[in-house]
């Protein structure tokens, strides 16, 4: 029995099982789940190419050089040279993201600590971002490895302020262009309020769609969000454009790194607000945090999490005691996110064996290479990209704030599914040289692999159709 | 001449051994003898592609295989109905047959069996395949070529002139592949029906009907791949300076149900094929040895499926100009209760090794000595087969 609940420890909650894994957690698979909830487990490191990524300082100071570098904008368009810094920068974005795809995916291939990844990579979807344009492209890594990771173990209301007041989030859902309407810029430049990343909080976030929150909410917590913007060059013509004749670039703030985020007060709508019924004094730079707080603790929150939560590790459709529980945990620790990994591991609900979650593209690929080696998926032709692309999951591209959608309805349909086929056949010419799918089997599935799709493996008329069967199986297609 | 342009000799590590080997031994050794070894992967079943007819048995023990239509040969044998062209090779003196053949392997397990067939070992499959052993040992500056996405257990190893090249479109998953697939989600109605619409959608697309089995018939491009390898293989080995020894390996042989109607469209697709390779090798085809081999064969009996299950003694194939053929190689063990093997599958009376022994040495000119200890290690009791070519 311990050891169909290993399996289910080390593909359910974890990333998939490596050569071993499943004997390692056969001993006791709760502890070994609850072992990995430590707050560096989740911090991405050792990674082949990590020494190639950006942060968003890095980021935003080479932007910085390159505005430097091509001067000012002229009314006649721009300049032949202006034309080829553009094209590198872009250029220079694209293969950015690219390493950050593939490190990503390495970690997620490699790590030991494949609970803490899953969790992590979870939370990384809940306060998603996505590289939509240029100006995000370089944000989306980075924004994972510094707001998301480093906090998935601490609290819901850390990790959602690190989170809301990263660049990223900022720029992604247009915080940081939203303008108080009655400061003297927005005056000279009209109604500036957006409230696109007020509604995504409320909606998204923290409460949820339909929880109860009114348009006037949204406003109020709007209001109390401008002033957040970050620290680049275009932000800063802006307010200097806003104090009148003088047109050019001020210098950032003193000590302010270049793409920080910064509260500039000349930016915020002065004013208490009420959100949810409760009142917020005119405090300026902490008033956005004061409601956060409230927000991060707010029973519907601990629903809407729950939700989720139960959501992602026992069904598409959670049982309501799944849900109660995590919700109890959620209130009852004021949202400690430890505690609730702890709680998802021991909820019975989601040890059964059926296997009710069928794995989005990005966990199927993972799992492949967690038990196959990297060239399940980094050996196509044309790379991780081609392969990513085909199955519809390019990393850092979700669709919506809302994220990559965790139900099966999303990922099952049969073009989508003959994606898989095709890559999983492909991808078993290249692992099953030398090696064996029924070996292979017992590694990545244990006692999970059912009789039937042993024998279909088992009788395959090749190896390489045995590990094609083995990839495309039911239970290495759900988890 | 697209074709070989697009990856032409993408050689993996191996210009240093082609020019390591001194060139006038290639001259003076090398008559531009080529050999052809098809991999038909999966089991084929040599007793419904070459039925003994004569057999006083054959018909008791599997009447459902046998195809009525099968063309008399000699000896006894007739070959199936989907296979005119080699038929007609045969009768040319261009084909031949060795009828009851197998590896010394005698368990029923395609990848076991197929390493043990391709690392050319009795018990432990090596890393490395017979076919690389031997370029290693090669009595001329002789390279290969395999079609196919990765090299094959057959050629891998040690460093020799060695190449591969695959259709430039990844190929697509076999419908015998769909097949059990769709057989496996049996027990997942939600893939199930998603693998359906996709199948539906896929037929569509193609214009094609959907055939008895629902899949399509031949609609996606498994079968037709049979020609397009066989064809690349013909046109590596015609151009000038081009490999000596091609290998192709061909799924879907494994016929555990609706066993006629697979064979059918596999041999008539193998046959095509092979009139492809001939078609491309041109004046070349003279020279060249075509041999296409199975890890095993198949069950005497019919199981309840109208197919056949994995057996032992198979079938070998063999066409090409510089074949001595219009014959059948090695005895016929017959299909008496006492002659086969566990009381289920045809006895092999030849040693695989004996036949690609006789190939490499009368056909290609290795010296016996490394055939025996080197290139098929401790094999001096299975005797090179004589008298191919």
């Amino acid at each position: 029995m311990s050891r169909l609940q290993a399996a289910i420890a080390v593909t359910r909650f974890g990333m998939g099982a490596r050569a071993g894994d499943i004997e390692a957690a056969s001993s006791d698979p709760r502890g070994w789940l609850e072992q990995q909830i430590r707050p560096q487990a989740a911090v991405m490191a050792g990674v082949d190419g990590m020494d190639q990524l950006q942060s968003t300082g890095d980021v935003f100071a080479a932007r910085m050089r390159d505005v430097a570098m091509s001067g000012p904008a002229s009314p006649g368009g721009a300049t032949e040279a202006q034309r080829i810094i553009q094209q590198r920068i872009q250029r220079e974005a694209r293969e950015g993201l690219q390493r950050e795809g593939e490190a990503r995916a390495r970690f997620g291939a490699a790590t030991p600590d494949a609970f803490a990844e899953r969790w992590a990579r979870f939370w990384s979807n809940h306060f998603t971002v996505a590289a939509r344009n240029g100006e995000m492209i370089g944000l989306v890594g980075p924004y994972e490895r510094e707001a998301i990771r480093p906090n998935v173990f601490s609290s819901f209301s850390r990790l959602l302020g690190q989170a809301v007041f990263h660049p990223a989030m900022l720029i992604y859902l247009d915080a940081a262009r939203s303008i108080g309407p009655s400061t003297e810029i927005g005056r000279r430049r009209g109604a500036g309020l957006n409230e696109n990343l007020a509604r995504e909080i409320l909606e998204l976030h923290t409460l949820g769609v339909g929880s109860g929150y009114s348009q006037d909410d949204v406003i109020a917590f709007a209001n109390a969000l401008t002033g957040w913007t970050v620290n680049d060059p275009r932000m800063a013509r802006l307010i200097a454009a806003g104090r009148g004749p003088a047109r050019r670039a001020s210098a950032p703030p003193a000590g302010v790194e270049p793409g920080a985020a910064i509260f500039i007060d000349r930016l915020h709508e002065p004013g208490a607000r009420v959100v949810l019924g409760r009142s917020y004094a005119d405090v300026g730079r902490e008033q956005a945090a004061l409601i956060l707080e409230d927000l991060a603790v707010h029973p519907a929150s601990a629903r809407h999490i729950a939700i989720k939560l139960a959501r992602h590790f026992v069904a598409d459709r959670p049982p309501e005691s799944a849900i109660g529980r995590l919700e109890r945990v959620f209130l009852e620790t004021r949202g400690d996110l430890s505690a609730l990994a702890r709680a998802v591991v021991h909820l019975d609900e989601a040890w059964q064996s059926e296997q009710k979650k069928l794995k989005t593209p990005d966990e199927l690929l993972v799992s492949a290479m967690r038990a196959a080696g990297p060239q399940a998926v980094f050996g196509a032709a044309g790379g991780m990209r081609t392969v990513y692309t085909s199955l519809a999951q390019q990393p850092f591209s979700a669709p919506s704030p809302a994220g990559w959608p965790d139900q099966a309805e999303a990922w099952s349909g049969g073009d989508a599914l003959m994606k898989r086929i095709e890559w999983a056949d492909a991808a078993a010419r290249r692992i099953a040289r030398g090696a064996s799918p029924v070996v292979f089997l017992n590694q990545a599935l244990g006692d999970l692999a059912s009789a039937r799709t042993r024998q279909a493996v088992l009788r395959a008329e090749s190896a390489e159709q045995g590990f094609t069967l083995a990839l495309m199986s039911p239970e290495f297609q759900r988890r | 001449m697209d074709m070989l342009h697009r990856r032409s000799f993408l050689i993996s590590g191996c210009a240093a051994s082609l020019v390591s080997l001194a060139p006038h031994a290639r001259a003076d050794t090398v008559r531009g003898q080529k050999l052809v070894v098809i991999i038909l992967r999966g089991a084929l079943d040599g007793l419904a592609a070459l039925p003994p007819l004569a057999d006083s048995d054959l018909e008791a023990l599997r009447a459902p295989l046998i195809d009525q239509k099968a063309m008399p040969l000699s000896d006894g044998f007739a070959l199936h109905s989907a296979m005119p062209g080699l038929a007609a090779m045969y009768q040319a003196g261009q084909a031949a047959f060795v009828p009851a053949v197998a590896g010394p392997y005698r368990e029923r397990s395609h990848f076991e069996a197929q390493d043990l067939l391709e690392s050319g070992q009795v018990a432990r499959v090596s890393p490395d395949g017979w076919l690389n052993r031997a370029l290693v040992r090669a009595p001329a500056a002789y390279s290969a070529v395999s079609i196919g996405p990765s090299t094959p257990l057959i050629l891998r190893g040690r460093p020799v002139s060695a190449t591969s090249w695959s259709p430039a479109a990844l190929p697509e998953p076999s419908e015998d592949t769909l097949q059990r697939l769709r057989d496996l989600y049996e027990a997942d109605p939600a893939l199930h029906s998603s693998l359906d619409a996709a199948l539906k959608a896929e037929v569509i697309a193609d214009g094609m009907t959907p055939g008895m089995s629902g899949m399509g018939g031949g609609g996606r491009a498994g079968l037709a791949q049979y020609r397009v390898q066989l064809e690349a293989a013909g046109r590596f080995l015609a151009v000038s300076g081009g490999p000596e020894i091609a290998v192709v390996g061909l799924d879907g042989w494994d016929t555990h149900t609706g066993q006629n109607q697979m064979l059918q469209q596999r041999l008539s697709a193998l046959d095509a094929g092979l009139g492809a390779l001939r078609t491309q090798l041109g004046e070349t085809w003279d020279r060249t040895v075509v041999v296409a081999v199975s890890e095993f064969g198949r069950t005497v009996g019919v199981n309840g499926g109208g197919g056949s299950d994995h057996g032992t003694g198979g079938l070998a194939m063999l066409a090409g100009g510089a074949v001595k053929g219009g014959r059948m190689f090695g005895d016929w063990p017959g299909l008496k209760p006492a002659a086969l093997f566990e009381n289920r599958d045809l006895m092999p009376v030849v040693d695989m090794r004996s036949l690609f022994k006789g190939l490499l040495g009368d056909h290609l000119g290795w010296a016996p000595a490394d055939l025996d200890s080197y290139v098929f290690e401790n094999s001096h009791a299975a005797r090179p087969l004589s008298g191919l070519v």
